[in-house]
Formats: structure tokens, sequence, C-alpha cells
């Protein structure tokens, strides 16, 4: 008995290993012999099936499956891709498409935040309202308030450097964006400052606040 | 080995938290290592008071849950490196920390700091049971009121009951014109009635809203409420200290219209 075909179980599927060398005749027969005498223990399930050690193309797959097919009583339901890289990819578009959906969503509170309530949301969010000193807005994309800023807030909370905080009246006494925490200056402002629309955003791992203005709005990255 | 003193009132706005800063400021000051805890969970002011709420990152309750390491929450003070604050949540309520948790953590402390100022929040449920868990000592802070007169009164059967017998009482803003006028109960009225023993005697000032608005601790300065806060920190160092005659610090106009008055 050859070694050129191996069948593995995992919980949803089994996993098919065929010899790369073999002469691809000769390795449909020995396919089609190991599935008949293991057809007792394979049994009538359902099951999903990947190949390993040999790259096939799409109709040698279902030659295989109909192999299967004709020789047990195995209903092979799909197949699956065993590549780990091709799977790495994959999780990545699936996580940066998810990230985006959560950028450019957003909700709307309206109402103010005060001291020792806690605003968290998965998605970006716009406050009508102020939030005071002793509040907290957590959110894993950006905050926008329209209203005082004089509280804590987190933009970027799962890690978005991207993320950014608007205010029409920038005073907080935290804001973080990813991992960087700015704080207040410990003096108090002598002159009381007009109210301006400022921003807040990351950058070479600093946070900076300016005043919102067109260039500013021009570099904004909606990652 | 440190000692743990909670600042305690009963009644509430007496002075709990500024005596907490001034006190634990002038220890500082005079080279002890010092930490403050604001045990006040979900009302929290002694960072303000202390002006360190912008580098608040942990506080009490991640410790006490393991969220963080201790060093990770205490804040080191912008003026006196040997004065650190851990402050409190302000998401939380008093259930989210055990008094067995508040001794624990005080034991910790203990091996690192001389002094552990523990700032009680009013009242007498859990938050103030969480305050006196870990105290060898108390300092209960009254004003010549009968209502904070009372209620100090409760506190100090309480503390008695919990086996903290080391307690010192703060009459806290003193008016001397209206104590001359008996508008007001002078300070040796309300030690007779407390019966504990008097470690100060801070005068009603002006100043004291300034410095708390500013997040800048007094003691030490010029003013007279400056001066009380650091003869009770000697005094807790325990040293023999005059108490300040109150009266004495008038202004020129003031000294010519008593001269008129006699």
């Amino acid at each position: 008995m050859s070694s050129n075909v191996m069948i593995k179980g995992t919980k949803s599927g089994i996993i098919l290993v065929l010899d790369k060398e073999a002469d691809w005749d000769t390795l449909k027969q020995e396919i089609g012999e190991k599935f008949r005498t293991s057809s007792d223990f394979l049994g009538d399930a359902e099951k999903a099936i990947s190949f390993q050690g040999r790259d096939l193309t799409n109709e040698q797959q279902q030659e295989v499956i109909d192999i299967i097919h004709e020789n047990c009583k195995l209903e092979i339901l799909c197949v699956l891709e065993e590549d780990p890289k091709k799977e790495e990819a994959f999780a990545k578009t699936l996580e940066a498409k998810l990230m985006e959906k959560e950028n450019n969503t957003g909700f709307f509170f309206k109402g103010n935040l005060r001291s020792g309530q806690v605003l968290d949301v998965e998605t970006s969010i716009i406050i009508l309202g102020d939030v005071n000193a002793g509040a907290k807005v957590v959110s894993k994309g950006n905050v926008i308030i329209l209203g005082s800023l004089k509280g804590n807030v987190f933009a970027g909370s799962a890690g978005n450097v991207d993320a950014f905080v608007v205010a029409l009246d920038m005073n907080p006494v935290q804001i973080r964006i990813a991992d960087t925490i700015a704080r207040s200056p410990d003096e108090a402002p002598k002159k009381k400052k007009e109210r301006e629309t400022k921003i807040a955003f990351w950058e070479d791992g600093n946070i900076y606040i300016e005043p919102l203005d067109k260039d500013v709005i021009g570099d904004i990255r909606l990652s | 080995m440190g000692e743990v003193i909670v600042i305690t009132s009963g009644k509430g706005g007496v002075g709990k938290t500024t005596t907490t800063a001034n006190v634990g400021t002038g220890l500082a000051m005079l080279g002890k290592k010092v930490v403050l805890i604001d045990t006040d969970i979900g009302l929290r002011n002694l960072d303000v008071v202390m002006g360190l709420e912008n580098r608040i990152v942990y506080n009490l309750v991640d410790v006490v849950e393991n969220n963080c390491r201790i060093t990770q929450a205490l804040i080191k003070d912008k003026r006196y490196p040997n004065l650190y604050l851990l402050p409190s949540a302000q998401t939380k309520d008093k259930t989210a920390v055990s008094p067995e948790q508040m001794k624990k953590l005080a034991d910790e402390l203990r091996e690192e700091f001389d002094y552990i100022l523990m700032d009680c929040p009013a009242g007498i449920e859990q938050g103030f049971k969480n305050a006196i868990a870990g105290a060898d000592r108390a300092l209960v802070v009254t004003t010549p009121e009968v209502s904070a007169v009372r209620d100090a009164d409760r506190i100090i059967g309480l503390l008695e009951a919990n086996e903290i017998h080391h307690t010192h009482l703060i009459v806290n803003r003193l008016r001397v014109d209206m104590v001359k006028s008996k508008n007001m109960m002078s300070s040796d009225d309300v030690v007779e009635i407390l019966a504990v023993d008097l470690i100060g005697v801070v005068p009603d000032d002006e100043n004291i809203v300034i410095s708390t608005n500013n997040g800048e601790p007094l003691v030490g300065s010029e003013c007279l409420a400056g001066q009380a806060y650091m003869n009770i920190c000697n005094r807790l160092l325990g040293q023999e200290v005059p108490f300040l005659e109150l009266d004495a610090n008038k202004g020129f106009f003031q000294k010519i219209a008593s001269i008129f008055k006699k």
C-alpha cells in the first residue's frame, strides 16, 4: 500500500494529503481505493474538504470530489482553502473592511455628558452637547463634539492613529488617541479665549490641537 | 513603617478634602514621603484641589481590581517629588471597593511611604467604612456649627467602635469676629462638647477658596490658613507648637477701628 494518499480528520471536515510527485492518474486510483477501504469508518456524514501537499486546479478538485462520491457515502459540501498566506490576507482585508465601517459610520448623541458619565461606542460619534470635566467619551473611531469639550476623550480606542477629535470649544482635561495621551497645561490661560472650533489629531507619536481650517480638513484621513 | 491617617467629618462641606490636600502637602514640605488617597469613589475632588486631574490614567478601583499596578496609578505631585496621589474613580460607586481591600492596599503602601492620608467621603456608609479600614489614627474635621459638631460627635463614636482611638480634632473655618460677638462657637466650646484633643484651628480665609480653585494648596504660605495648616503638620510630627493668635493679623484700618472700639 503506497502512502501517496492520506486522509486526516478535523472538527469540520477532512484533509486530503496528496503526494506532490506522484502521477495524477495513479493518484486518482489510489484516492478511490483509499476511500473505498475506509468507507465504513468514514460513514455517511456531510463534510468540507481541503487539500494539502499538492496544488490542484479546479477541475482536478472536482475530479477528486467525484471519485470520493463514487467510492464512499461521504457528502462533500465545499472545498476549504488551506493556504495560510491566503488566509492571513483574507483576515486582514476583512478586518480592514470592518475598521472602515466603524470609522465611516457613526451615531449621534444628544445631551450633555456630566461628571462621572461615560459614553463608550464602537463607531465614530457626534455629540450634540457638552462634555463636562469628569465625563469621558470613548470611541473606536472619531469624536465630534458640537459643544464644549471640558472632559476626557479617547478616540481610536482600538489603536487607530488616524482618529481625530473635533470640538466647537476645545478645553479638554485629557485627550487620548490610540496609545498616546495628551493632558491639558497646568497653568490655566490668563485670558478667556475666544471660542474657536479645533481639531486634535495624532502625528508621529504626538497629539496636536489646531484650529479647524481648510488645510487641516484636507489632511484628514478617513481610513 | 508608615502611618495611615484618615481625615473624616461625617458632615459634608466642612473641609475634609482641603485639609487632606494641605496637610499632605505640608508633610511633604517637611520632607516626609506622603501618599494621598481619595476614597470618595464616584465624587472625586482631591485631584482637582491638588491640580492633578489632567494626569489621571488609572485610579483606586483599577488598583483594587488589579487592572494595573499601584505604581502605575500613583500620580506624582507637580511641586513636591515625595508627594503622591492615588485618585478615586468617577464612574463607579462606593461598593466597588471593600474595607478588606482598602486595608490590604494601605498595608502595601505602608512599606513605601511615611504617611498615607485617606480622604474620607461624607456620611457613615460604605465609603466611610472603606476609608477607616486601614487607619491607625484619625483627624476629625468640623466647623463651629451645631450640625457639624453633632456629626463629628457621631463620627468619633464610630471611630472608637472601630478600634481607632488615636483621634484629633481640627476646627475649620473659624471666624474670630463672630466668636467675639458670641455668634459662633469658639474652638474651646467645640472641644468641650467633643472631648478630644485639638490639633489645629483653621480660620475662615478667602485665600482657601482661591487656592482650591487654582489647584494649589496654600499650606506654608504667609496667610493665616497657610500657617495654621503648617502648624497642624508639625504637631502631627510630634512637635509642640503654640496655637495661632488668629486676630493678630488685622489690617491697618481694622487696628485703628479696634482702638476706637475700646
